[in-house]
């Protein structure tokens, strides 16, 4: 991020002016924040080619990606918004389990692993996408199956 | 001998004391966070995360795992206004 984040704003501008009519609509993402993480794994898994496009796009494009990557943008907003719409509709209990965890235990994976577990096996079988940890040392390596420091017992 | 009960009242006080501040304030984190667990330590991302969130849901620590954002939503962004030091 280049764009140094303003420290002393007194106020906000919300700019109503809608997109120009030849671009085409693609509807905004309306998962939160915690359905956003616990989804980000398998939304990396699926949509990996659109997003390292939109990122080289970016930074071939000399600081006007944000119009001339618009096309890739919303490669990448459709098929994230795919992806959750097909964990709501086939894992939405262990889904609705793991984010709400999350979201009570300030957005700490660690916290919640019994419930990534079902979570990860019921989207493996239903979607056939599962978590890998990008860049990770050992990327075979199983997730661990409790938590030594985890203050959440119930999920130990 | 047995300890008069006057010494035992001023620990009855600290405790009451200490007893009511704890909960009342457990009590108000609870209610302020919409009966759940606080969030802390946030960093840059989590206070732009937790702003989307309200723009989303409507209350601070409302979530909601729809794929598509309610309509109006792409236009309420809001951009922070600052007046230029130099």
């Amino acid at each position: 991020m280049s764009r140094r984040e303003p420290q002393f704003n007194q106020q906000v501008l919300v700019d109503t002016t809608p997109m120009p009519a030849d671009i085409p609509k693609v509807a905004e993402i309306g998962a939160t924040s915690a359905p956003l993480y616990s989804a980000a794994y398998f939304i990396g898994d699926r949509c990996q080619a659109y997003n390292d496009d939109f990122m080289k796009c970016k930074a071939e494009s000399n600081g006007r990606g944000e119009l001339e990557c618009l096309k890739e943008g919303r490669k990448v907003t459709r098929c994230a918004a795919s992806v959750i719409k097909d964990i709501n509709t086939h894992c939405l209990s262990q889904f609705t389990a793991h984010w709400e965890c999350l979201e009570n235990w300030n957005h700490r994976l660690w916290e919640c692993r019994k419930a990534e577990k079902e979570l990860n096996a019921c989207v493996f079988d239903k979607l056939g996408l599962q978590k890998r940890i990008p860049g990770a040392v050992d990327e075979k390596k199983p997730l661990p199956t409790h938590s030594v420091y985890s203050a959440n017992y119930k999920q130990c | 001998m047995g300890v008069p009960f006057e010494a035992l009242l001023p620990f009855g006080i600290i405790i009451g004391c200490f007893g009511a501040g704890g909960y009342g304030l457990m009590a108000v984190k609870n209610w302020t966070n919409e009966g759940k667990r606080a969030r802390w330590s946030r960093d840059l991302w989590d206070r732009v995360m937790m702003e989307r969130d309200l723009r989303i849901t409507g209350t601070m620590r409302g979530q909601s795992s729809n794929h598509e954002a309610p309509p109006g939503f792409e236009l309420s962004n809001p951009w922070k206004l600052e007046k230029r030091i130099f």
